[in-house]
């Protein structure tokens, strides 16, 4: 939908941020003291390299300890390209951008895969192993001796006579980050992220590929921090291994974001502005005299930034803000007071119910077809040959005590893990191989899981958002989707709240809606029922029936009798991994080996005796 | 010859990578925490030999009496005052915890003692002794027969005591373990004491051998990452071996590549075994993937 920026400008939320920077730039270009200029200039340069390192660190929640090596690989890059080839500095920060690419592909493929911290041992393994050989390659960049770059005043060659420019430059740089931040965070990518860094787990049963969403953050993430080092570089015309990599680099690129607000647009640039010049007068005063006392100062401040206000000043300031911000008119320019962003991409979703992405026509073929399942953990049998399949709109409960394997299945049928053999067949199609969730998701699995997983930091309305987006939509059209599904299950009123503050319940309805939200042909639900009570379990049967009336196949897993025996077309049983048997809901309640299997050999002693 | 002459070297200096990891590699196992600190715990437990030495003649092997339980405490009272309060923050949170505290203490340490290196002149630390024409330094001796009787010490502690008991269990599933009763505050807070004073217990002997810094131990903790990687998170054995075989690769890397590029080296090997076998040598499969909460 296009959206002219300057209709919306009339919007206090559009135009107090506006004023602020317009308010900064001009504050720059009348100050002429070139202490104020240089201290404007590193504010800027580190609002944008931090707000850089929290594409990665703070939206997806991804410690990284070694954004030196970005930075040290970019400014030596564009520098080493003007020095010893004369390439201009602005065509060189191109090669920097892509060298800085390269090595956050490196870095990425082997460690998103792993979780821990792993990640954060091995980016400041790569920061430190740069450093050592920037070092020991003194033929190329001069060593410890360090690289100083000759001043030739262009703009071709990012260099200035006047600091000023040089603080525009930073400034520029700082803009740059700031809307590309924003604009990640309003894209399904930052959906993703966020959903990943609260449950990777939860956000792959969504049909998101986590790695892929990590590593294109941080591909995002280490090409601006290159870019800005670039910039940073031509500014201090020297660069030298030991500071360039340094470590300290990396943990204040955090440590800013930290302050100002992990996660946040704004927050690393809030922190910058009060963190830089605290550390130019800090330096100042005590960091020639007294040696080592103000990194003290430094990591202390960093232990309590973490201790005391892990949210960072944004938090602090954000209702604040936000208040201001409703008091302020809205002017008209133009006809803004017509422009919407959501309202007309409403009207193409249709407005009833979430359709499934693929109504299959046929009904000969069983939606899911499970043959010969098995699964070994250890020296647990969890699953031996089950086989079973499930019809279209049918609703296919299953059954059994605890430890019966129930959950195990359910994580083989959305590929959380393999099984040892056996095959899941899902319309027709074998989808044994298919190793991971999101795959599944895409094509029609959904699921929810028995210990809820809601996306904790996030409102309602988001949380499904982030399922809406599996099928490829836009912002809109997902927000709409979300709308829809959550009048849908009956959380409309609650769609601002956030994750965590839900009860059970609407947490269970909550993960029924995400997954609903994804478009699936068939929907797993595991044990949505447990620890509802008697009214919530009807309004839970109520759901499950308008869910299967839309057209989904829904398989449950629940120990609430009265709701599988009433709900379901069909049931299994399943006990210590073996199927027990399967059949239709009157027949399952009265078979022997059913009772046996519940209640053990001694019941049926005394109902007999 | 020089070939098992540097073979040597490279097993005696694993037994200081081995014996410095091990700390660390305990209280990741348990407290599920990396301790960015470790590395400046080791630089204060050699501060502690030194001054010791300075100041009271004593010996840095006896000096151990003071250092094990000193470095002990600070080890609790890093877990109660920082990590404590942090046990249900996300992990990056403790990370930059760790991170401000190894900050703290280098530079404090550069405050108050200077950055200048230090040494014991002890004539045992020179001797050496000449076995079919391989020279064995006596103190690298002392330190890599230290690291494995440290290691069985460790393991028969995991092993017969109580505590040790409660550790493993703690190790392998918190929630259970604390619904058998156990104090999941107490274990960590004994684990990290016990971590930290194995590293002064390395810090006691390599003291004779290196020079003292307060940067010294940023050197050795990257190692250190990279030996507890190579072995297995949480894994006491892994650290042995991972120790050992970090050392050699030094060791022939200083000689036949280059001395200033042997950390390269390492951290080249860091990186295939994460793409290769994430769980390290030792490692639990799989352990990666549980997710350290």
């Amino acid at each position: 939908m296009p959206h002219l920026p300057y209709r919306s400008l009339g919007r206090p939320e559009v135009y107090v941020p506006c004023a602020l920077l317009a308010a900064a730039i001009l504050v720059v270009l009348l100050t002429e003291n070139s202490f104020y200029l240089n201290l404007y200039f590193m504010i800027f340069i580190f609002a944008g390299l931090s707000g850089a390192w929290n594409i990665i660190g703070g939206f997806g929640g991804q410690l990284s300890l070694g954004h030196s090596a970005f930075f040290g690989l970019g400014a030596y890059t564009s520098a080493l390209l003007f020095v010893k080839f004369g390439i201009p500095p602005l065509l060189g920060i191109f090669a920097s951008i892509a060298v800085a690419l390269v090595l956050a592909a490196v870095i990425g493929f082997p460690c998103f895969r792993l979780k821990g911290p792993f990640f954060t041992l091995a980016t400041i393994a790569i920061a430190e192993a740069l450093q050592l050989l920037a070092v020991y390659f003194r033929g190329i960049t001069d060593g410890s001796e360090g690289l100083s770059i000759p001043y030739k005043p262009s703009l071709l060659n990012l260099a200035f006579e006047s600091k000023t420019n040089y603080a525009v430059v930073a400034f520029c740089f700082m803009l740059l980050v700031l809307a590309i931040s924003r604009w990640i965070q309003r894209s399904q990518l930052g959906y993703q992220l966020v959903a990943l860094r609260d449950d990777d787990q939860a956000a792959e049963s969504l049909g998101i590929s986590t790695t892929r969403a990590k590593i294109t953050a941080f591909l995002v993430s280490g090409a601006l921090t290159a870019l800005g080092a670039s910039l940073f570089a031509q500014y201090v015309l020297f660069l030298e291994p030991h500071s360039a990599f340094s470590l300290n680099i990396s943990v204040n690129l955090a440590l800013i974001s930290m302050v100002g607000g992990l996660g946040t647009v704004i927050g690393p640039a809030l922190g910058s502005f009060l963190l830089i010049p605290l550390q130019e007068l800090l330096r100042g005063w005590i960091g020639g005299a007294y040696q080592g006392l103000y990194f003290v100062i430094y990591g202390l401040a960093l232990i309590g930034v973490v201790m005391f206000m892990p949210h960072g000043i944004t938090a602090f300031f954000t209702n604040r803000y936000l208040r201001l911000i409703s008091w302020l008119p809205t002017f008209a320019v133009k006809d803004a007071a017509v422009e919407c962003s959501s309202a007309p991409a409403r009207a193409v979703v249709p407005a009833t119910s979430p359709e499934p992405a693929r109504m299959p026509t046929s009904s000969a073929i069983p939606v899911i077809e499970a043959e010969n399942i098995s699964k070994r953990f250890g020296g647990v049998q969890a699953l031996f040959e089950i086989g079973f399949s499930v019809q279209q709109r049918q609703i296919f409960g299953i059954i059994g005590p605890n430890g019966a394997g129930k959950s195990t299945l359910f994580n083989i049928l959305s590929a959380v893990f393999p099984q040892d053999q056996g095959t899941v067949r899902f319309m027709g199609r074998d989808i044994s191989e298919i190793t991971r969730p999101y795959l599944v998701c895409r094509m029609g699995i959904g699921r929810t899981f028995q210990l809820v997983k809601p996306f904790e930091n996030i409102t309602v309305l988001e949380n499904v958002m982030v399922g809406a987006f599996c099928r490829g939509n836009n912002r809109a059209a997902a927000m709409s989707l979300a709308l829809d599904v959550l009048d849908f299950v009956g959380m409309t009123e609650k769609k601002d709240l956030p994750g965590n503050v839900l009860t059970l319940a609407d947490k269970k309805r909550l993960e029924v809606a995400r997954a609903l939200a994804t478009g699936p042909n068939v929907l797993l639900l595991d044990e949505v029922m447990a620890g509802l009570t008697p009214k919530e379990v009807n309004e839970a049967i109520d759901l499950i029936k308008r869910i299967r009336d839309c057209g989904i196949t829904v398989i449950i897993v629940e120990h609430v009798m009265q709701a599988v025996m009433s709900l379901s077309d069909r049931v299994m049983v399943i006990a210590e991994g073996l199927k027990v048997m399967e059949g239709p809901p009157q027949e399952v309640i009265k078979d022997e080996r059913v009772i046996r299997a519940y209640l053990g050999e001694g019941y049926e002693l005394t109902a007999t005796g | 010859m020089i070939l098992l002459q540097i073979i040597v070297n490279g097993l005696l200096l694993g037994g200081i990578y081995a014996l410095i990891s091990i700390g660390l590699t305990l209280i990741f196992g348990v407290v599920r925490v990396i301790n960015f600190a470790h590395g400046e715990f080791l630089m204060l437990s050699m501060y502690v030999a030194y001054f010791s030495y300075f100041f009271l003649g004593l010996n840095p092997y006896l000096s151990l009496i003071i250092n094990v339980p000193l470095m002990f405490v600070l080890g609790v009272a890093t877990d109660q005052l920082i990590i404590r309060p942090l046990r249900n923050a996300p992990s990056y949170m403790q990370i930059f915890a760790t991170v401000g505290l190894s900050i703290v203490l280098l530079n404090s340490a550069l405050f108050f003692f200077t950055g200048d290196y230090q040494s014991i002149n002890m004539p045992f630390a020179k001797k050496t002794l000449v076995l079919g024409g391989i020279a064995l330094s006596y103190s690298r001796l002392v330190i890599f027969f230290s690291a494995l009787l440290v290691s069985i010490g460790l393991f028969l502690f995991l092993q017969k005591t109580d505590m040790g008991k409660q550790i493993r269990a703690i190790a392998q599933d918190r929630m259970a373990a604390q619904l058998m009763g156990i104090n999941l505050n107490r274990v960590y807070m004994v684990t990290f004491g016990i971590g930290s004073a194995l590293v002064a217990i390395a810090g006691g002997l390599i003291m004779p051998v290196y020079y003292v810094f307060p940067s010294v131990g940023v050197y050795f903790v990257l190692t250190a990452f990279v030996v507890v990687v190579l072995g297995g998170m949480g894994n006491m054995v892994g650290a042995l071996i991972g120790g050992i075989i970090i050392g050699v690769t030094d060791s022939l890397s200083g000689y036949y590549i280059d001395p200033s590029l042997k950390e390269v080296v390492y951290f080249i090997i860091f990186l295939i075994v994460l793409l290769v076998k994430p769980s390290g040598l030792m490692g639990m499969v799989g352990a990666e993937e549980m997710g350290m909460k």
